[in-house]
């Protein structure tokens, strides 16, 4: 069904049309560096060092201690020290700083008093300081409020141990919390869906608005030798990409590769084939390269907020959830987050794998009847 | 000069009314987006899938029972010992596991008892949540468990509490609402996203066509050209602005602070660099592949460095620098300062000035880089 020297003549033309363009060839290659560095190095999913205001009416020992204690924690950076509140809610209000300790005057006498009241304001325009600041200021004032009335009880002669629970939180495959080892290898695995999806529906569509396609199709040679001839060199430079970002990932930036190497290239082209038959489907759909576009950055941001890549898939209702499951990413990032972070086998992510393997068989399918259905 | 402008922007209408695919696309994505921050986005992650190792007696069941009761952890199964939390972790049934030293209780008693809580640290978010909210439950158990005891030792508990409170105060977003954050961010990346990209399409296409130098035969200049072409595209933008606006601040109830003529005024201006950049791109790309390639480049990398949803302040200083190259980080700040807090020009003035000379710069180089192009 398939000739081999047919399909070699649409390599050959492909290729040619490929090395010819070296610019677009060095934009290829180049932009998932570009977007894996500045990611990795921009990305610091743990906000700590928040810059913070400081208002201390009291300042005395009590005082003190509890900004020494905010401090200690690596959370809170003073960045200024303010007169008031109005002075703090103005750095607030301003950007200066993010958040902002009120300590009241007599602090001291109403701690002893059991009465102490600290104010925390935070700067709710920025969603991710806020949460940081907000459970790093909750532990911290529990855990200080604590030690202060252990101290009291102490002192009242309570002899016994007074926090007889102690719990030691282990995280595992990432035991600092490390932004890099979360983020590099779903931020592979998200470089390679668009290399994939953009390069094939691009290259396809393009054939269609200059009429090309015509032209070729009126040639001995038949869709499906036109559609491999087409796919096979993005599948090669998507396995360049994907070494050349794998090394730059893994060796460079030194994030861990707990798994099978083998495991992870091999199931890394079934990934690129369902992106291959995804960007089939685009092209099918889409009639001029501007509309490949829009299509394919929109399938960008989805795959950015729906497919667990940053955002975590638990909380999202069941029906968002559902259009995440039409992404291919979906699939990968639990596949490399098993794979490569956890070091799992086969064994543990296989329902992922099959779902994957059906993924691209069916859009291979449909992309070839949608593109037999627009020729008649 | 107008006159000429004008027959091209209705060229231009024309081609883009005429393309109704295109043109629903261009609108209908960015309420898409919207609703998608809106509804799917949460940051806070509860309700952990949790496993339980080693759990005898009552004191493991309360402790368990603490954890359940702050929402965060959902015990999904008891398990017999480390090894199989491990291996739930392993295969992704469970985000947690507790580990109950079998000398739990007795450790309880002499006030020496240790909990392992295991956090899968593959995904950041719940690895988060799981190791913050874990110190804060043990806390809570351990301060229960105290007062009982005090209690049982004939001691008048009822005037011990912690002797600090802290009153949080979390200003223009009280709720910590993802979306009020995400709305001014999301209107600054869709504007500079949409002129970019139009802009960029719309030259770089003629050129690709041929039908460029069909229209610089004409009496036109290039100057007008280019004028002709971005309007159109300015008002489509205007329109999806307007649109998310209406949607984001009426149907979904994001408070509008600020003045709202202070921010299209902006708004304006920041258009101007989002469309010199599209000019320039289009100046130095020679195909629609690659004009595609660079605009995926700016936009993902704004996205990314202008402190759209991760913070500037923690970046790596080289890194802020790079993010200045954005007009996105500069106008981010105005957005969310009229948005979210209300604020205006007296406060806002640093960061409109520094996007009118971002401006002047982009137009300038766009308009010499074409100039030279077309020659």
């Amino acid at each position: 069904m398939i000739d081999l020297q047919r399909l070699r003549a649409v390599l050959r033309k492909e290729l040619t049309q490929l090395l010819r363009d070296r610019i677009t060839l060095l934009l290829i290659f180049m932009m998932p560096l570009l977007e894996l560095f500045f990611f990795a190095y921009a990305v610091n999913l743990s906000v700590d060092h928040i810059p913070t205001a400081v208002c201390d009416l009291s300042l005395d020992v009590r005082s003190r201690d509890f900004i020494d204690a905010l401090v200690a924690s690596g959370y809170f950076d003073i960045a200024e020290y303010a007169a008031g509140e109005a002075d703090v809610i103005a750095a607030l209000d301003e950007g200066r700083v993010r958040a902002g300790i009120v300590i009241p005057p007599d602090f001291a006498a109403q701690v002893a008093r059991g009465q102490g009241e600290v104010l925390i304001i935070l700067d709710g325009s920025d969603t991710y300081s806020v949460q940081a600041a907000y459970s790093a200021a909750t532990a911290i004032a529990q855990h200080h409020a604590l030690d202060l009335m252990v101290e009291k009880l102490r002192r009242q002669g309570q002899t016994f141990e007074l926090m007889p629970v102690e719990s030691s939180v282990r995280v595992l495959y990432n035991p600092t919390l490390d932004g890099l080892i979360f983020i590099v290898p779903a931020l592979i695995a998200m470089l390679l869906q668009i290399l994939t999806v953009n390069l094939t529906a691009q290259s396809i569509v393009r054939e269609w608005e200059l009429g090309t396609i015509e032209q070729l199709l009126a040639t001995p040679i038949r869709p499906l030798e036109l559609i491999l001839g087409k796919l096979l060199p993005n599948l090669i430079i998507a396995a360049v990409a994907l070494v050349l970002i794998a090394l730059i990932g893994f060796v460079g930036m030194g994030v861990p590769f707990r798994g099978s190497v083998l495991l992870f290239l091999f199931l890394s082209l079934l990934f690129a084939i369902s992106g291959l038959g995804l960007g089939l489907l685009v092209s099918t759909v889409a009639h001029t390269q501007n509309e490949a576009e829009s299509i394919t950055s929109m399938l960008m941001l989805l795959s950015m907020l729906l497919t667990g890549f940053i955002y975590p898939r638990e909380p999202m209702p069941a029906i968002v959830r559902l259009v995440g499951d039409l992404i291919p990413l979906t699939y990968f990032v639990r596949i490399v987050r098993g794979v490569v972070t956890r070091g799992v086998g086969l064994t543990l992510v296989w329902q992922d794998v099959a779902a994957l393997a059906i993924y691209a068989a069916l859009a291979m399918y449909l992309a070839a009847r949608f593109f037999h259905l627009r020729l008649d | 000069m107008g006159l000429r402008i004008w027959a091209v922007m209705q060229k231009e209408f024309i081609q883009t009314l005429r393309d109704r695919r295109t043109l629903l696309l261009l609108l209908s994505i960015p309420i898409i987006e919207l609703f998608l921050f809106a509804y799917a986005i949460r940051m806070n992650v509860d309700h952990l899938r949790t496993v339980v190792a080693g759990a005898e007696g009552a004191e493991c069941y309360a402790y368990v029972q603490a954890l359940e009761a702050s929402g965060y952890f959902d015990v999904v199964a008891y398990v017999d010992d480390q090894a199989e939390v491990i291996r739930a972790i392993d295969g992704g049934r469970a985000r947690v596991g507790v580990v109950f030293p079998p000398t739990f209780a007795r450790d309880l008693q002499r006030g020496t008892a240790q909990v392992l809580i295991l956090v899968d640290g593959s995904d950041f978010f719940p690895a988060q949540t799981a190791y913050g909210m874990a110190g804060v439950t043990a806390q809570d158990y351990g301060f229960s468990v105290m007062v009982e005891r005090l209690e049982r030792s004939g001691y008048d508990t009822r005037f011990l509490h912690p002797p600090l409170d802290m009153r949080m105060r979390i200003l223009y977003n009280p709720d910590m609402s993802d979306l009020v954050f995400l709305l001014p961010g999301l209107l600054a990346m869709l504007l500079q996203t949409q002129t970019l990209v139009l802009t960029s399409a719309a030259i770089v296409r003629e050129r690709e066509l041929g039908t460029m130098e069909a229209l610089l035969v004409t009496p036109i200049r290039p100057l007008e050209l280019m004028l002709g072409k971005i309007i159109p595209n300015i008002i489509l933008v205007i329109l999806d602005m307007l649109l998310i606006l209406a949607l984001g601040t009426g149907l979904l109830r994001v408070p509008f602070r600020g003045n709202v003529l202070f921010f299209f005024a902006v708004s304006a201006l920041y258009l101007l660099s989002g469309l010199g950049l599209g000019i320039l791109v289009s100046s130095i790309s020679r195909s629609q592949k690659q004009t595609q390639q660079i605009v995926m480049v700016v936009v993902l990398l704004g996205a990314i460095l202008s402190g759209f949803i991760f913070p500037r302040y923690a970046m790596p200083k080289w890194v802020q620098m790079v993010g200045l190259l954005f007009p996105l980080t500069y106008f981010l700040g105005i957005s969310r300062g009229v948005i979210n807090k209300g604020i205006g020009w007296s406060v806002l003035r640093p960061s409109v000035l520094s996007i009118a000379l971002y401006v002047l710069v982009v137009l300038g180089v766009a308009v010499v880089s074409f100039r030279r192009r077309l020659e």
